[in-house]
């Protein structure tokens, strides 16, 4: 295969594969089921960025021209065979039309995963889903009954798009109850919390502008800032959460349009933000007047410790959007979450809302405040906490196995994840392929950085699988571990310093 | 709290239509402003055996997180509805679920526009999609219109004056607010001299199936054979608007960039919803449903329109839609319809002034009157109502008038 690259071209070079590959395979070049190079290799063989070449391969993905599948790699497409140039019509250059901020969006590697765990013969540690044996199926067709003999025709028609007013005064009366008092007039319902990152970033933030994450971050949220196109500042978190005091550095000298952190059982690091960072976070963030989105979907799935106040119940000064979400625990597929914030926040961002999709849908709210105001909720979560931590016990248990191997991790006090920290000499384009073959799928930590980190992680996800399943995906995960550890006479030696002149 | 907001944000307003609606929930308002369908009309028994049947099928998928593309049942029938009543041959791998047909409006905003992009549309145009796309801060250019939809003549001239021209966006069956439908021919040419310029088109067609009479016409997407069309589609207008479950259907490539962009912005459209609808139309016959939505919506339009011609005064304009929710009023010029509202309010009518449909503004004249939402009693004692009050301003105006010279359009009405 000819692909030949102009660095001196004003073509961005990703680009230049793309037009010579589509070239290539609208020629007939490339046949359909022709398995392009890995990536590794291509990007070697060009001498370039592996990264360059893993976007020229998800932008030929993207124009239908290749599929790709974790462990078979990328092949030319079937319905890509050459066009007979007779007859049909060209059609659009459709990427010469799609927006800055839609080009930006790149296809997360969220969606392969799915794609690996749809597989039956795969354990999928991958996703953050809730146990789909939990769910409360049988209340839930309860509640709908009565609804419909209690409300009518309204359960299926339009609602204010701030949200159902009962809904909001439950979510309002809930909050309260930990600390974080508000209105129901300071209460979005929202369609599913990813709506409310989309939203609030949509608010705040104009291109170029700076916004702060912890890193590593919520896999979610990063296509939503590149999106927006905002300047990415990372500040590197440890057990104790965000380093508030490199946090403090950034905003001496950068002036952010937002912080957005999640404190509590963070995805994916499971850690908690320790309460004095808790506190400093907030007097940096008031000092320097920068609103703070603080994303909390797992703070009540708490296995040990005492709860930490939420930042917006210590904060004073109307600095905290605070965000949540019963998907994580309740009914994922219903798309519900909520925002508190002040009301002048709440409307500006019910103003979005409207035109972005009028309001969540009216059962689904209906159902979610019958649940709450009928006092299932409680219940339901304590036995949540039984079954979850009996599933966190198990991965921890499993994972003793890998200490021979170099894997490094840290038991979480609630959530849904462990976050595995990798030896040194596991080669990451491995380690992928590697775990399609045992059958495990899992979330490569690289995903949720900005810019790939030095140290390679894994999140594992206990909540969806059973404890056996745990057990079996855990095994299989460091035997995936183990196969792609690069043979000792394949390592590379780096220098460290200059050697000493003795 | 010193919330800085993004300089996009200062295109956003509060609507107007927004602050009407809120009047329109006092007790007793007969209300012709909404865009509302017959909450009467929906099939809510029905809903519950369906929900029993999705619970105790797959309860649990239906309560699950699921793929941004939307529930595969649910996107094969929607494919086999639009091949069937509409022609076109969609398959279920160009559909992409959204959370209702406004989401889709939005995704391709964030899909198209950059800002200074300029949107093409008609004049006027359906104010949901302006304020979507707004927030992307484009240009309108709006192309006039007449009974017959988009005129030709002015598009060519708009395409002539204006370049960055990203996307056109069109409701070409009974529109809102004007329950206007274009012509085969408008449709046809259209669509050529979009082709040339290589222009995406939006077709919106939520209120295509609630035809009264005569002939139905193909959609864009139908007569469409250069993959220029994404068609927008919903369910809220025949069957439950508070699902929020619409559609979009466009080539596979292009599908999957929506899925990319909707991905981040809610994952996916709540899945119990859209089992909900995949059920129901297998259990259920919507297009007997929908039968009965366009008796009950024909006979009050003809209740709206026989009181229109017996009680409004001379010099108003309005046409006589064949589907659809809405009709539309042209007022003597010098007559602002958001006076006549403030009036008419306070009589305990409502309904919108037709201005801000209008993306660059003008046409204070004109408002839009919805016919689906009252019963036909009250139908007609709000139209009664409003005619007095019309009658005054005409009256009114009329004095001045008649020193000025007759325009062409006094006591004309449009469509008869």
């Amino acid at each position: 295969m000819q692909i030949v690259i102009d660095r001196q071209s004003r073509v961005p070079l990703y680009r230049q594969i793309v037009d010579r590959m589509r070239e290539l395979i609208r020629s007939g070049a490339l046949p359909e089921g022709f398995r392009l190079p890995p990536e590794r290799r291509l990007a070697e063989a060009l001498g370039i960025n592996r990264s360059t070449v893993l976007t020229a391969y998800r932008e030929l993905k993207g124009e239908g021209l290749v599929d790709a599948h974790v462990g078979r790699g990328t092949s030319v497409r079937a319905t890509a065979a050459p066009v007979p140039a007779v007859g049909g019509p060209p059609g659009l250059p459709w990427r010469q039309l799609f927006c800055e901020r839609a080009l930006r969006v790149q296809e997360p590697v969220v969606r392969d995963l799915l794609e690996l765990t749809e597989r039956r013969d795969v354990i999928s540690l991958a996703v953050g889903l809730p146990a789909p044996e939990l769910l409360p199926l049988g209340l839930l067709r309860e509640i709908f009954v009565r609804l419909v003999d209690d409300v009518g025709p309204p359960l299926l028609l339009h609602c204010p798009t701030e949200g159902h007013t009962p809904l909001r005064e439950t979510l309002s009366h809930r909050l309260a109850t930990r600390g974080m008092t508000c209105s129901p007039a300071e209460v979005l319902v929202l369609s599913g919390s990813q709506q409310g990152l989309d939203l609030v970033v949509r608010a705040l933030v104009d291109p170029g502008d700076v916004v702060v994450v912890e890193e590593p971050t919520y896999v979610g949220m990063l296509p939503v800032l590149r999106g927006a196109q905002a300047r990415v500042v990372g500040v590197p978190a440890d057990a104790d959460g965000m380093r508030t005091d490199l946090l403090a550095t950034v905003l001496e000298h950068q002036r952010p349009k937002l912080i957005y952190t999640l404190p509590t059982f963070q995805n994916p690091s499971g850690a908690e933000l320790a309460l004095r960072r808790r506190r400093e976070l907030l007097e940096l963030a008031t000092r320097h007047r920068v609103p703070i989105l603080e994303d909390d979907p797992y703070s009540e799935l708490r296995y040990d410790g005492s709860p930490l106040p939420s930042l917006r119940a210590l904060d004073d000064s109307g600095q905290v959007i605070y965000l949540s979400t019963l998907s994580k625990l309740l009914f994922p597929g219903l798309r519900l979450g909520f925002l508190a914030a002040p009301r002048s926040v709440v409307h500006q961002l019910a103003l979005l809302k409207q035109g972005t999709d009028l309001h969540a849908s009216s059962v689904g709210q209906l159902l979610l405040e019958r649940f709450l105001s009928d006092g299932h909720y409680e219940p339901y979560l304590q036995s949540l906490r039984i079954a979850y931590s009996e599933r966190r016990d198990a991965m921890d248990a499993a994972l003793k196995e890998g200490a021979a191997v170099g894997v490094r991790w840290q038991r979480p006090r609630g959530g849904f994840y462990f976050w595995c920290r990798l030896p040194d000499d596991v080669e990451r384009s491995r380690l992928l392929a590697a775990a399609a073959d045992v059958g495990v799928a899992f979330l490569p930590g690289d995903a949720c950085f900005f810019e790939p980190p030095e140290q390679a992680y894994v999140r594992l996800n206990f909540s969806y699988p059973s404890p056996e399943q745990i057990r079996d995906g855990v095994g299989r995960f460091l035997e995936a571990v183990r196969r792609s550890i690069r043979p000792a006479h394949r390592a590379v030696p780096e220098a460290v310093g200059m050697p000493p002149v003795v | 709290m010193s919330t800085r907001l993004a300089g996009r944000m200062a295109s956003m307003r509060t609507s107007e239509i927004r602050e009407i609606l809120k009047l329109t929930q006092r007790p007793g308002m007969i209300s012709f402003a909404g865009g509302l369908p017959a909450a009467e009309l929906f099939p809510v028994e029905q809903m519950v055996r369906v929900t029993e049947e999705v619970l105790s099928r797959d309860g649990h998928r239906a309560l699950q997180y699921s793929t941004t593309e939307g529930d595969p049942p649910l996107r094969e029938a929607i494919a086999e509805r639009m091949n069937r009543t509409l022609g076109t041959s969609v398959r279920a791998d160009e559909i992409l679920i959204t959370s209702g047909s406004q989401q889709g409006l939005d995704l391709s905003g964030k899909l198209f526009l950059d800002e200074g992009d300029v949107v093409l549309c008609e004049s006027p145009t359906y104010l949901g999609a302006i304020n979507a796309l707004r927030a992307y801060q484009p240009r309108f250019v709006e192309v006039p219109t007449d009974d017959g939809g988009m005129v030709i003549d002015e598009l060519e001239r708009c395409l002539a004056e204006n370049d960055r021209i990203k996307v056109a966006y069109v409701v070409p069956e009974f529109q809102n607010p004007t329950g206007r439908t274009w012509s085969l021919e408008r449709r046809r040419a259209f669509l050529e001299i979009m082709a040339r310029r290589g222009i995406p088109i939006l077709e919106d067609s939520p209120y295509g199936e609630l035809r009264f009479e005569g002939d139905g016409m193909p959609s864009l997407k139908t007569l469409d054979t250069h993959n220029l069309v994404v068609f927008l589609g919903t369910f809220s207008k025949t069957f439950c608007p508070g699902l929020r479950v619409g559609w979009l259907a466009a080539s596979p490539a292009l599908r999957e960039r929506y899925v990319m962009v909707k991905q981040g912005v809610d994952l996916h459209t709540s899945t119990l919803c859209q089992r909900q609808i995949a059920v129901y139309l297998e259990l259920f016959n919507l297009d007997a449903d929908i039968e009965r939505i366009r008796d009950t919506y024909r006979g009050r339009r003809d209740a709206m329109l026989r009181a229109m011609d017996e009680s409004f005064p001379p010099g108003i304009r309005y046409n006589r839609p064949q589907g659809g929710m809405f009709l539309w009023v042209e007022l003597p010029d010098g007559i602002d319809a958001r006076e006549i509202l403030k009036s008419s309010l306070e009589d305990g009518v409502a309904f919108v002034p037709g201005a801000p449909f209008f993306p660059n503004g003008g046409h204070e004249n004109t408002l839009r009157l919805n016919f689906s939402a009252m019963p036909e009693e009250r139908i007609e004692d709000g139209v009664r109502r409003l005619a007095r009050i019309l009658t005054e301003a005409v009256d009114a105006v009329g004095v001045r008038a008649a020193e000025a010279p007759l325009t062409a359009i006094a006591g004309e009405r449009l469509g008869r």
